[in-house]
């Protein structure tokens, strides 16, 4: 019975505070500015709880994205430094590609797969063995000029002998005097071109091309520049020192030439 | 005595917590209605007109406080008293779950006469229809808390009317 008197006095209270303003009931806004200091005190403490947590929530995330972007940096750089490593490959093998078409016959590019390490014998490993047509003799060049010569052959890779070697010896002409001579290695991990007349007209800075006349090189294939002339033998022939137009230590690509075929002897 | 002061510190609690902190902690919309539990409590457990009275004050305060007409809420609180007291003398609402279930039951009745009351009363029809979608989710959050409002209440020492009976 209370109950029910209770019930109909929230629905007077209810119409009456629905026709008026809210807050007309006196005691209601006695209720009210009594709530509101203890209100205000919950609000400031939920506000920072609030914000204490949600900024824990951020610096969580940021810490999260933080990471993220980290790998995400790594995997650019990764991906940079192999975009990098294509262009230069892209930029030798171009290079290769217009050096070919100056040669006749058959070519083939090969990949540089290993180094001696101890540097005994100025030597390197190409990725062509017997199943391409790999034999000794065949000549090794790159853009630049000549490298070497093929000196083994297995059945995956071949052993080049580099022009610098000690055992290595091409039949060269000096470029502008046609001056002929052998080119052989040098004990300094250089080059020198040998057997030159004393009478002949050779001075640093010309340049020295293969003559054709061995049987392993394409004629005018360039070998190097002279450096420096020095007289030999007792003074009956002269000797130069030259520095090879290619650099051997940085190729990675080089083509296999057949010793048959002819070579557009490069500009003076 | 004991019984009022005890309730009415958990009633101040409940509305700053529902008015302010869970407001600004939920990560949704939705809060429990605290002192809905509590009316609850004495639905079970104060058969008098005290407990009829602290239900109506619960509403009162809860109107007072939240700015929505008065009357409103303090009608949709005795109408849940009114129900439970009912129910608990013919059903056995002594556990937890058949407590939980009881809460749900009454959130759904409360925001119910709520909303036909506002339909009736204040005729604010969009208000009306956006509610429906958050009363489940209301009401299984109000159930979820009802157990331990009843297990503070149940250690405090207050004497309820049925130990008495």
């Amino acid at each position: 019975m209370s109950a029910l008197s209770l019930l109909l006095l929230s629905v007077l209270l209810l119409s009456y505070s629905v026709r008026s303003r809210p807050y007309r009931d006196p005691l209601a806004g006695a209720v009210l500015v009594g709530f509101s200091p203890l209100l205000g005190a919950a609000q400031w403490v939920s506000r920072s709880v609030s914000d204490a947590w949600y900024g824990y929530l951020f610096l969580v995330g940021a810490q999260r994205e933080n990471l993220h972007l980290r790998s995400r940096v790594a995997t650019l750089e990764a991906e940079m430094v192999r975009l990098a490593e294509l262009e230069q490959s892209n930029r030798r093998l171009a290079e290769l590609l217009r050096f070919r078409a100056l040669v006749d016959g058959p070519v083939r590019g090969a990949r540089v797969v290993g180094r001696d390490p101890l540097a005994l014998f100025r030597s390197f490993v190409i990725d062509l063995g017997r199943p391409d047509d790999m034999r000794p003799g065949l000549a090794v060049v790159a853009p630049g000029g000549v490298v070497g010569r093929v000196t083994d052959v297995s059945g995956v890779a071949s052993r080049v002998m580099l022009l610098t070697d000690n055992d290595s010896g091409i039949d060269a002409i000096v470029q502008r005097s046609r001056a002929p001579g052998i080119v052989q290695g040098a004990r300094d991990g250089g080059c020198q071109m040998n057997y030159l007349e004393r009478d002949v007209d050779v001075v640093a800075g010309d340049r020295v091309v293969t003559s054709g006349l061995d049987g392993i090189f394409p004629k005018g294939l360039l070998i190097g520049t002279i450096a420096e002339i020095a007289l030999e033998h007792r003074g009956l022939l002269l000797s130069a020192r030259l520095v090879p137009s290619v650099d051997l230590d940085e190729l990675e690509e080089v083509l296999v030439v057949d010793a048959t075929v002819g070579f557009d002897e490069p500009p003076s | 005595m004991r019984a009022v002061v005890v309730i009415g510190l958990v009633a101040c609690v409940g509305l700053l917590l529902q008015s302010t902190l869970l407001h600004d902690l939920a990560p949704i919309a939705i809060v429990p209605d605290i002192l809905l539990v509590l009316c609850v409590y004495l639905g079970l457990n104060h058969h008098s007109i005290g407990g009829a009275l602290g239900t109506f004050l619960l509403g009162y305060f809860q109107d007072s406080a939240s700015g929505s007409p008065t009357g409103l809420n303090a009608c949709g609180m005795l109408i849940v008293f009114v129900i439970v007291y009912l129910t608990c003398r013919r059903l056995w609402v002594d556990n937890v779950v058949s407590k939980l279930v009881l809460v749900f039951l009454a959130s759904l009745v409360k925001t119910t006469t709520v909303i036909v009351l506002l339909a009736l009363v204040v005729s604010s029809g969009s208000a009306v229809s956006s509610i429906p979608a958050h009363v489940l989710a209301q009401s299984a959050l109000t159930s979820l808390v009802a157990p331990p409002v009843f297990w503070l209440l149940a250690n405090t020492g207050i004497r309820s009317n049925r130990e008495s009976e």
